[in-house]
């Protein structure tokens, strides 16, 4: 199985370069962890930007080179450790997270049990966002909704469908205001997902039209 | 030929890189200074510049280029030369700086630093045979590459990953030096991940 889904040329463009807002940056980089043929475009993105964006020379005044230099040579080397692999927890069950989320396992502020067979963990990265980790278990349904803003939803273990598409892991799905989905796994293992959001969602049929006006407290 | 132009155009720049290559293997190896003040004297200006756009602002490019080039010092063995040219290494260690440093530059509150987005500078997780994620195999993909191995390198990939021992009890448990425990180990998973890649 192959991951399907992957951010575009021009959003790789911009992270490769860190112009991407951090938050949905953040989201690019886990895909990326997961995704050989993304660490590759990556990884030539960056071979084409550096002929670009170091091509050009601007001489430094030879004193301050020679500081400079002085400088660098005495200063200690640094010794870092590998960092520990960490896990996500969530009711017994141990998920192993993509590099670059790993930080963010400790930092979840618990877990918490919406409608249905939703669990929910926000992640406090201290954006004007939000982002989460969701949880599906078998046979949970997000009620059908669109978005106001963007959603960027990496799948991390499992898949899931949402009336649009099948997404498997390693997917990286964008859905903005054109987009009105209604998430639902029926893997028997459920599925985990990361995802940022930049602004509310709006939920679109039946009863959970009524959760719009509390949206920002579940879903935001 | 438009291949012999090409390479030939090529040329000096390929002799640049493979010069710099050496210049950081022997920074890494043996902190060579006269190495070291070569990548120096060749990217200062070349950071120098790309600061310049990037910073707006002549103290603050400094402070890039010099913490970049500090990092080239320090972290030199982390340079591996399968994945880029030392010039896109160097590029992207002046990219995750410029991104810290605009960070603390605006005060953002966010918490995503550099070396969450890009790993350029993080060493290698001490389990270097940590599968990648890439590549989603179902267990019995996996269990007929596994068979598919020879009879020595299954004993101790199944000891280690199915039995969950470490590389020394299996060391002791077969009598044998813990360097070829490791060796085997590396040769096993590499196998695996060539059979994975030949079924794409």
């Amino acid at each position: 199985m192959k991951i399907k889904l992957h951010p575009t040329d021009q959003q790789l463009v911009l992270f490769a370069q860190g112009l991407i807002a951090p938050a949905q940056s953040l989201i690019i980089s886990a895909h990326v962890d997961m995704c050989a043929a993304c660490q590759k475009r990556v990884a030539g993105l960056e071979a084409a930007l550096t002929e670009q964006l170091l091509n050009e020379q601007s001489a430094l005044p030879d004193m301050q080179m020679q500081n400079m230099l002085t400088e660098i040579l005495a200063s200690p080397v640094a010794v870092a450790l590998p960092a520990e692999t960490q896990y996500l927890e969530l009711d017994g069950r141990q998920f192993a997270l993509p590099r670059s989320l790993q930080r963010y396992a400790g930092k979840i502020s618990g877990w918490s049990h919406m409608v249905g067979k939703l669990w929910q963990a926000r992640v406090d990265l201290g954006i004007d966002g939000r982002a989460d980790f969701i949880y599906m278990e078998k046979g949970g349904t997000v009620p059908e909704h669109t978005h106001r803003g963007s959603e960027l939803t990496l799948v991390l273990d499992g898949e899931f469908s949402d009336g649009v598409g099948h997404y498997d892991t390693g997917d990286f799905i964008r859905c903005d205001s054109h987009h009105t989905h209604t998430p639902k796994t029926e893997a028997e293992e459920g599925c985990l997902v990361f995802s940022v959001l930049d602004k509310p969602l709006h939920f679109t049929s039946g009863l959970a039209r009524l959760l719009n006006p509390f949206s920002h407290l579940f879903f935001k | 030929m438009l291949v012999g132009i090409e390479l030939n155009n090529q040329q000096p720049q390929v002799d640049i890189s493979n010069e710099m290559v050496r210049c950081l293997q022997r920074v890494a190896s043996r902190r060579c200074q006269a190495s070291f003040s070569k990548l120096f004297h060749h990217f200062a200006p070349r950071l120098r510049s790309y600061a310049l756009k990037q910073m707006g602002n002549d103290a603050l490019a400094m402070e890039l280029v010099q913490e970049t080039l500090t990092n080239v010092w320090q972290k030199a063995h982390l340079f591996d030369t399968e994945k880029g040219a030392p010039s896109t290494w160097i590029f992207t260690i002046a990219r995750n700086i410029r991104f810290d440093m605009l960070r603390k530059q605006q005060h953002r509150k966010e918490d995503i630093c550099a070396d969450d987005l890009w790993p350029v500078l993080c060493e290698q997780t001490a389990d270097a045979a940590q599968p990648e994620l890439d590549h989603q195999v179902t267990l019995e993909q996996v269990g007929q590459l596994f068979e598919a191995l020879p009879d020595k390198q299954k004993q101790v990939i199944e000891a280690i990953y199915i039995q969950g021992k470490s590389q020394q009890e299996v060391a002791e448990a077969l009598g044998i030096p813990l360097g070829t425990v490791k060796s085997r180990t590396r040769l096993a998973l590499q196998r695996l991940k060539e059979m994975l890649s030949d079924e794409d």
